[in-house]
């Protein structure tokens, strides 16, 4: 998505990770994290 | 057609049904479990101010499924127009609503015409009026460089077409408009087991 921003003519593209986020079962959260699964904030300007 | 942009709009319209199934159903039913945290436990997790929850119609908490918190980055100034992208059961956009204030105005956008009811009637609730369109965001409705902040939460993931998307963004912010949005992302392609399954790619 980062990158996508950037195409899309934004500037001072910014992330940063979601830190309370998790899915609720345990199992769901292993699969996430297995794929690098994560919660951002971004921010952007046009 | 080809085969492939077949392929590509039926797996688009299956997703499109589990994802209104799946957002109706925690607004129509918050007290349900779903593999995510939602409501008001989720809320604060991600830092929404406790006078916020406690001030906001408890209809609007309780659906609330969000992923974050875009109101951390969102700086919304008195008078500002704000866009909120999959405005859902509009608490996000009750909260813009009272950042921008009375000269400023809110925007909720979502695809499912019976969200965009329930939103405006939360906001009503809180003594807000809130505009609410049902479109998608690929082809946001509204007019181009008319939007000062948009805002989002957890909605964008679900699109095939996230490039659209953020052109769609850019086209309808001001110049120096901004975004801040909350969301889901993958440091790994997903296997395509995953992305055929609208039941997968809907969580």
């Amino acid at each position: 998505m980062f990158r996508l921003m950037e195409e899309s003519g934004f500037s001072r593209v910014r992330s940063a990770v979601v830190p309370g986020f998790r899915f609720r079962k345990g199992s769901t959260q292993d699969a996430a994290e297995s794929f690098g699964v994560k919660a951002v904030m971004m921010t952007a300007v046009r | 057609m080809s085969d492939a942009i077949e392929a590509q709009a039926s797996l688009e319209g299956m997703l499109k049904d589990e994802i209104l199934r799946m957002y109706q159903e925690v607004a129509d039913n918050p007290s349900g479990e779903f593999h995510f945290f939602h409501g008001r436990e989720a809320a604060e997790a991600f830092e929404y101010q406790q006078e916020w929850l406690d001030r906001a119609p408890p209809g609007a908490v309780a659906s609330f499924a969000g992923v974050g918190n875009p109101h951390l980055r969102a700086d919304i100034q008195e008078g500002e127009t704000v866009l909120d992208l999959g405005s859902g059961a509009g608490l996000d956009a009750i909260i813009a609503s009272w950042n921008a204030g009375p000269s400023g105005k809110v925007i909720g956008i979502d695809f499912n015409p019976a969200m965009c009811v329930k939103a405006k009637s939360q906001a009503a609730e809180a003594g807000e009026a809130m505009e609410c369109h049902e479109g998608r965001m690929e082809d946001i409705p509204v007019e181009s460089e008319s939007v000062d902040v948009v805002i989002s939460n957890g909605v964008i993931n679900l699109s095939f077409r996230k490039r659209r998307v953020f052109e769609e963004i850019h086209r309808i912010l001001k110049p120096g408009g901004r975004m801040s949005i909350t969301d889901i992302v993958s440091g790994k392609q997903l296997s395509q087991s995953i992305v055929n399954d609208p039941k997968l790619w809907a969580s």
